[in-house]
C-alpha cells in the first residue's frame, strides 16, 4: 500500500497520464537517438577499419588515408621494410585509380584497386574465389560492377587503363577472367569497383612502376599498435603513419558538429522530461492536498508522502522511457537512412550505433531525473499544514 | 586546374624557377609564412621541384563545403601549375560565360554535340550535385525538427490540460453563480492564448540567444565568417503560428472537457 497509492494515482487521470507518458516517450526517444548519435559514427568507422584486422595505414605525407592523386614511390621496398619489423603480422600495398571496361560499344568506368591478395584488407569474397598472389590474368568484381558488365565468375572481361579523355582511347587493355564477386568494405552503395593484383594495376593505370596509394599493416598484437606506429613513423619520415585510433580521432574532429548537436538535443530532451514530470506532479499534489493532509492526520509520516510522490515520478518516467526506447529505435533507423545517404559514404557506415554502456548511463540519468523532478512536488506535499488544509477542504 | 600539392618552407635547390604564389591566410598562419618568404612546392613529398615566393596572403571566400575538410590552399598561375605537374596546356575544367538570353542547358547540349573529349554542364547542375551533402544535412535537420515539434506539441497539450484543470473550482463556482458555459470556455481559451503568446515570445528570445551563441561558437571553431544559425522572420512567424495553434487547440480541448463536466463533480461533491 505504501508505495502503491502514488503509482495507482496515475490511473485516476488517464488522459493526463497518457499525455504525460507520450511527452516523456518522445523526449526519451530523442535522448536515446542522441546517445546513439554521439559516438555512433566513430564506433561504426572503427569497426569498418578493423573489419579485417589491419590497424595501421602508411600514405604519402600530408595526404588523406586513401588518396588516389598522391602515391608513394618504392612501394615494394617500403612494404619489405615494414614486414621486417617483428611486430608486423602482414603488410600489403594498395593502388587506387580509374579503370574502364567495354560492354558492346560503350566504355564503362570503374574504380580499380590494385591489391596484394595475400595481405589485403579491402574486401570479402561473396561468390567464386579470390585472386591468387601474382594472378595477372584474374579480376574480382563488386556486385554493381558485375551487373554493369553482365559478367560473373568464369567470364572474361576486357579492362583498360590510362584513358586519354580527348581521344577516348585506352592506353593499355587486357583480357581478364572474373575469379569472383567481392564486397568492398569501403565502397559506397552501388559503387562499381574491380580488384586486380598490384603489379597489373600499376601497368594499366600508368601510375608508374612500384607505386602505391597506401600500405596497410596488421600488427601481431593489438596492444602494441601505438608503439609499432611510432616505430614505423620514425623509420619512414616521409610517410604519414596512421593507426585506426588516429583515423577515428580525425573523424571525431571532422564530425564534431554531430557530437555537439547530440549533446545539446539530448540535454534539451532531459530538461523537457524533468519539466513535464515536475509540472504534472506539482499539479497532482496540489489537487490531492486534502487527501495527503488526511493521511498525515492518521499518522502517515512525511517520509512516506515524499516516497509516494517520488515513486510516482519515477514510475511515470520509467513507463515513458520504455515507450521511448521503442519509438527511439524506429526514429534512429529513419534518421540513419537520411544521414547514410551522404554522397561517397561507405555503405557499411552507420551514424546511430547503440553502445551498451552509454545507453545504461542515459537510462540511469533519465530515471534519476524523473525521481529528482518529483522532489519539489514531494516537498510541497510533505510541508502542507495538516489542520489548515483539512479546514480548507471542509469548507 | 585543381590538384593536391605539397608545400614546404625550405632552402634546398629547386629544379624549376621560382614562381609567385598566393597562400590562404589559415595556411600562412599554420606555416608562419609571410609575403616575400620562399617555399618549395611539388605534387608529392619526394618531388618538391618548384621554388615559390609568397606574393600574397589571401582570405578565401567563405565556403560551407570546405569547412569540414579544412582544406589548405595556395593559388598560382595556371601555366606554372601545369608546368609543375608536367602537363602543359591541360586543364581540369574551364568556365564559359554565355551571352544574355542564351539558356545554359541548350548551350551545354550544343557544345556536347559539337565536340569530343569533354563534357559541358550548366553551372546549376554542378551546384546541385556538389550541394548534395547540404541537402542531406538539411533533410536531417528537418526530421529532427519534426520530432522536436511533436515533443513540443505533446508538452504544450499536457501543460494546457493541467493548467485548465487547475481551474476546476473556479469553473464550478462560476457555473453555480450562473455564468454560461460559453463564457467560461471563452475565458479559459483566452487564458490559453495568453500563455501561448507569452511562451512564444519567450521562445523567440531564447532562439535568438541560442542562435547567436551557436554562430559565435562555430565561427570561432572553424575560423570562418559563415552564418550557421539564422532566425529569419519566416521561421519566427511559422514557429509562433504553430505554437499559437497548438496552444489554442490544447486549451480548447481542455476547456471543452471542463465545461462538459457537471459543476458538482468539479466541486468534488458528486
Amino acid at each position: 500500500m505504501r508505495i502503491g497509492w502514488g503509482i495507482r494515482n496515475l490511473a485516476r487521470q488517464p488522459l493526463r497520464t497518457a499525455l504525460s507518458l507520450l511527452g516523456i516517450a518522445v523526449a526519451s526517444a530523442m535522448l536515446l537517438d542522441m546517445v546513439m548519435l554521439s559516438g555512433g559514427l566513430e564506433r561504426s568507422f572503427e569497426r569498418l577499419l578493423l573489419g579485417r584486422g589491419y590497424q595501421i595505414r602508411l600514405t604519402p605525407k600530408g595526404t588523406l588515408p586513401f588518396d588516389t592523386e598522391a602515391t608513394l614511390s618504392r612501394a615494394s621496398a617500403v612494404i619489405a621494410e615494414v614486414r621486417a619489423d617483428t611486430g608486423v603480422a602482414a603488410a600489403g600495398g594498395v593502388l587506387g585509380g580509374s579503370l574502364y571496361a567495354r560492354r558492346g560499344d560503350s566504355l564503362i568506368t570503374f574504380f580499380g584497386y590494385g591489391i596484394d591478395p595475400s595481405a589485403q584488407a579491402l574486401y570479402q569474397v561473396t561468390r567464386g574465389r579470390d585472386l591468387a598472389p601474382g594472378d595477372t590474368l584474374g579480376i574480382v568484381l563488386s556486385e554493381a560492377a558485375a551487373r554493369a558488365l553482365g559478367s560473373g565468375p568464369g567470364d572474361s572481361v576486357s579492362v583498360a587503363g590510362g584513358l586519354d579523355p580527348q581521344l577516348a582511347t585506352a592506353g593499355t587493355e587486357r583480357r581478364l577472367q572474373v575469379r569472383g564477386l567481392v564486397r568492398w568494405l569501403y565502397d559506397y552503395r552501388g559503387q562499381r569497383s574491380v580488384g586486380l593484383v598490384l603489379p597489373l594495376m600499376q601497368r594499366l593505370t600508368r601510375a608508374g612502376a612500384d607505386r602505391a596509394s597506401v600500405v596497410m599493416v596488421r600488427a601481431r598484437n593489438d596492444a602494441e599498435v601505438a608503439a609499432l606506429a611510432a616505430r614505423l613513423a620514425e623509420r619512414h619520415p616521409r610517410l604519414e603513419v596512421s593507426s585506426v585510433a588516429d583515423l577515428v580521432q580525425q573523424v571525431r574532429d571532422r564530425l564534431v558538429y554531430f557530437r555537439q548537436l547530440s549533446y545539446i538535443l539530448g540535454s534539451v530532451s532531459l530538461i523537457v522530461t524533468v519539466l513535464l514530470v515536475a509540472t504534472l506532479l506539482a499539479i497532482t499534489v496540489n489537487e490531492r492536498l486534502g487527501e495527503i493532509a488526511t493521511l498525515r492526520a492518521i499518522g502517515v509520516s512525511r517520509l512516506t508522502v515524499v516516497g509516494q510522490v517520488v515513486a510516482e515520478g519515477t514510475a511515470l518516467t520509467a513507463l515513458g522511457a520504455g515507450l521511448g526506447v521503442a519509438l527511439g529505435l524506429v526514429t534512429a533507423r529513419y534518421l540513419d537512412t537520411i544521414l547514410t545517404s551522404f554522397p561517397g559514404l561507405p555503405a557499411a557506415i552507420s551514424f546511430f550505433v547503440p553502445d551498451g554502456r552509454a545507453l545504461a548511463i542515459a537510462t540511469a540519468v533519465l530515471l534519476a531525473a524523473g525521481a529528482l523532478a518529483g522532489l519539489y512536488p514531494a516537498w510541497l506535499a510533505a510541508r502542507a499544514p495538516i489542520a489548515d488544509t483539512l479546514r480548507a477542504e471542509a469548507t | 586546374m585543381l590538384l593536391a600539392l605539397l608545400l614546404l618552407p625550405t632552402g634546398d635547390p629547386a629544379q624549376l624557377p621560382a614562381q609567385e604564389v598566393a597562400v590562404e591566410r589559415r595556411l600562412a598562419g599554420e606555416l608562419g609564412l609571410r609575403v616575400g618568404d620562399s617555399i618549395r612546392i611539388g605534387p608529392s613529398p619526394d618531388s618538391l621541384r618548384m621554388a615559390g615566393i609568397v606574393a600574397a596572403v589571401y582570405e578565401p571566400r567563405p565556403d560551407p563545403s570546405g569547412i569540414m575538410r579544412r582544406d589548405k590552399q595556395i593559388r598560382m598561375h595556371l601555366p606554372d601549375l601545369a608546368t609543375l605537374l608536367g602537363h602543359p596546356d591541360r586543364v581540369d575544367r574551364f568556365g564559359v560565360s554565355l551571352r544574355a538570353g542564351i539558356a545554359p542547358e541548350s548551350a551545354a547540349a550544343r557544345l556536347n554535340r559539337a565536340a569530343f573529349g569533354y563534357r559541358a554542364r550548366p553551372s546549376a547542375e554542378i551546384a546541385a550535385e556538389s550541394s548534395q551533402t547540404f541537402l542531406v544535412v538539411s533533410r536531417f535537420h528537418r526530421a529532427i525538427g519534426v520530432i522536436t515539434i511533436v515533443a513540443g506539441a505533446v508538452f504544450l497539450l499536457c501543460i494546457m490540460l493541467l493548467k485548465v484543470e487547475e481551474r476546476r473550482l473556479d469553473a464550478a463556482v462560476m457555473r453555480f453563480v450562473g455564468v454560461r458555459r460559453r463564457t467560461i470556455f471563452a475565458a479559459l481559451l483566452l487564458e490559453a492564448a495568453l500563455i501561448a503568446v507569452a511562451g512564444s515570445a519567450f521562445g523567440v528570445v531564447l532562439a535568438w540567444i541560442a542562435g547567436a551563441a551557436t554562430n559565435a561558437y562555430y565561427q570561432r571553431l572553424f575560423d570562418t565568417r559563415l552564418v550557421f544559425s539564422l532566425v529569419t522572420p519566416g521561421i519566427v512567424g511559422f514557429s509562433v503560428a504553430l505554437s499559437l495553434l497548438l496552444g489554442l487547440g490544447a486549451g480548447a480541448l481542455a476547456a471543452w472537457r471542463l465545461v462538459r463536466t457537471p459543476p458538482m463533480v468539479l466541486w468534488g461533491r458528486a
